[in-house]
């Protein structure tokens, strides 16, 4: 009776789409980010008025001459040298290519997008995608459809599964291309070959800038919603559990808003409360590692906290599986 | 003899460490409408549960068309039909996309196949409506539907004729005699009424706490509590009216319940002309009491928990 898995994926995407769930999903973003790119160019406004002028260039130059004059001092120490270099010839390149570091382009709000999306904006948007996937077959009574099948109830839950992970890497990509398409109304799409700085490492909690190099913004955008896409997987796996444990999607939703709001305070304050590293809700702004901004708590690396994310997930599928294959069905 | 279809040994079932079912043990034959019948509580729901895979029995054994539903789940289950309480479908896909979502999970079902089942159920018309669109009726049919979609050789009702309308509850009735009868389905249904039970089933197993107090055709177990009349007649004509009694074709079994008082087990509608028998020879009767054996008459009876009638029954019945 072996029922392939392509038809009961299928059977679970039918359903998905006819809740309506991703619809909900792209108009909340359709509807965000235009307010977000509103903001931004705002900001960039703002920016301009307060220097006074509308070029660039002036301050541009002004800013590699700085650097410049700062290399030429024997009190640097070495591996700032090397850093500034690496600045300068960012700068030049804005310069030598025509672009206003300011006013950015579309790839470049996309890029600020994920930074700000990938703690909290995105995976609510996962657990409104994921919350019910398994929940609302118990709260509207169609689970007894649904494992009175000649279907083992391991496969019923992988197919859910699957589904979670189809519709949870489209949202990542529909992201991106949103955030790309709509920004790059008012701030045009050119800039993918932008270089972006990268590769900062921490060391004893002071980062190091000896490993930094530039990077072409697609290059960059691909590794930054890579990790986006890792964070969205753990955020709707440990969703899923959710879903399999309980039974109404309003509690379910309940749990997964507290948790995530509490990872974002957590990494506020909690620099004192070291342990707090082996949340997953802590560990969810994994862009920062790309961007070289400090670690909330000392020990945080990429790899630290890529493997308690990975760790939190797949506890949570174990949860998930044991529960949902040995759970009697009550009315 | 048939097929046993569906055969159940010793299930026993615990919720919270409290046992619900005790031993149950029946055997359902291809081409019947067996009745599974008690009160609310008595376990019916959960003993269905554990037959269609929905809860995990604590002991025993089910087999259906012998196949082990714990050790070989998807071949059993492939062989059921099922409606556990309210025929609960997808409200948000039209009844065709229903269909469609269990075609593809039990596999192997035609387009052909999901046309014949809506033209059997008669929902052509509203099929490609969605089903929050349906009323209970059109539901319970598509809950047939589904069930019947994958060609099963039992069909599992848990109080199918629950919310349904008289007119309902007649065209369910006849469409499960037919299904028994000319597909020859064994259709298993729980109720926890006797009229219901009586009006469809070949055979019926009553439960009572957890447990099967009786198995058997339902004609028989329904003529052994069939309707009683009492009789007040004065003392002086006992004897006299006892006699007459016996004589009258219509009436099974006399015996004398109290003071005064003369029960029978007979045919209600003849009441007025035994009534007229025994005012012609001569018996003053000054009292006639009906009483239809209710099903909670039967599980007294059957579980002797009922003082009055177990001392009646037991006492005078004479064969």
């Amino acid at each position: 009776m072996g029922q392939s898995m392509v038809g009961l994926v299928q059977n679970e995407t039918v359903k998905l789409l006819r809740r309506r769930r991703f619809l909900v999903v792209v108009l909340i973003l359709a509807i965000l980010i235009p307010i977000f790119t509103y903001a931004q160019y705002r900001s960039v406004v703002t920016a301009q008025e307060r220097m006074g002028t509308t070029d660039w260039r002036p301050l541009l130059t002004q800013q590699i001459v700085d650097m410049q004059n700062r290399l030429a001092s024997s009190r640097l120490p070495e591996e700032w040298r090397d850093f500034i270099k690496i600045r300068i010839q960012q700068q030049q390149y804005y310069l030598d290519h025509d672009i206003n570091p300011m006013a950015p382009g579309g790839p470049t709000f996309a890029r600020g997008f994920m930074d700000q999306a990938i703690s909290m904006f995105l995976p609510m948007i996962i657990v409104v995608l994921a919350v019910d996937l398994v929940s609302a077959e118990f709260s509207e009574g169609t689970i007894k459809l649904l494992l009175t099948r000649p279907v083992r109830r391991w496969k019923v839950l992988t197919s859910k599964y699957i589904t979670m992970l189809l519709f949870t890497s489209l949202t990542v990509l529909t992201t991106l291309i949103l955030a790309y398409l709509i920004s790059g109304v008012v701030f045009g799409y050119s800039g993918w070959d932008l270089p972006i700085l990268t590769g900062f490492e921490v060391t004893d909690g002071e980062l190091t800038t000896t490993g930094a190099f530039m990077l072409p913004q697609w290059q960059f955008l691909l590794m930054q919603y890579g990790l986006g896409w890792f964070v969205c997987i753990v955020v709707g796996t440990v969703t899923f559990m959710v879903s399999v444990l309980v039974r109404s999607a309003a509690a379910g939703m309940g749990i997964m808003m507290a948790a995530l709001i509490s990872g974002t305070i957590l990494t506020q304050m909690a620099s004192s409360w070291e342990s707090s590293k082996y949340l997953f809700v802590v560990n969810l702004q994994l862009t920062d590692y790309l961007n070289g901004t400090l670690p909330p708590i000392k020990g945080m690396t990429l790899p630290f906290s890529l493997t308690v994310l990975s760790v939190w997930a797949i506890a949570a599928l174990v949860v998930a599986y044991l529960v949902f294959t040995r759970k009697d069905v009550t009315s | 003899m048939a097929e046993t279809v569906l055969s159940v040994k010793g299930l026993k079932k615990a919720i919270g460490g409290k046992p619900i079912i005790h031993d149950i043990t029946f055997d359902v034959y291809a081409g019947e409408v067996f009745g599974f019948l008690g009160p609310n509580g008595a376990g019916k729901t959960t003993t269905i549960r554990m037959l269609v895979g929905l809860a995990k029995a604590d002991g025993g054994d089910v087999r259906i068309a012998d196949i082990s539903l714990q050790d070989r789940f998807p071949e059993a289950i492939a062989q059921v039909g099922c409606i556990v309480e309210n025929p609960e479908l997808y409200k948000f896909l039209t009844g065709r996309e229903n269909l469609e979502q269990f075609a593809r999970m039990s596999g192997g079902i035609s387009t052909q196949r999901i046309e014949e089942i809506v033209r059997f159920v008669d929902l052509e018309r509203a099929i490609d409506d969605k089903v929050k669109t349906y009323s209970l009726g059109m539901r319970q049919r598509l809950g047939i539907a589904q069930a019947l979609l994958h060609r099963p050789k039992i069909l599992i009702l848990d109080e199918p004729t629950n919310g349904l309308d008289p007119a309902g509850i007649r065209e369910l009735r006849q469409f499960i005699r037919r299904l028994a009868e000319e597909e020859g389905l064994a259709v298993f249904i729980s109720s926890h009424l006797l009229s219901e039970i009586e009006m469809m089933c070949d055979r019926v197993a009553i439960i009572s706490q957890g447990k099967v107090i009786s198995v058997g055709v339902v004609n028989e177990l329904m003529e052994q509590f069939a309707d009683q009349v009492e009789w007040t007649i004065p003392l002086s004509h006992m004897e006299q009216a006892a006699s007459v009694l016996r004589e009258i074709k219509a009436v099974t079994e006399v015996w004398q319940s109290g003071e005064e008082r003369l029960k029978t087990r007979m045919d209600i509608e003849q009441v007025s002309a035994v009534n007229q028998t025994l005012v012609g020879k001569g018996v003053p009767v000054t009292g006639i009491a009906t009483k239809t054996v209710t099903l909670e008459d039967l599980f007294l009876t059957l579980t002797g928990g009922g003082k009055e009638h177990g001392t009646e029954h037991g006492g005078t019945r004479t064969k």
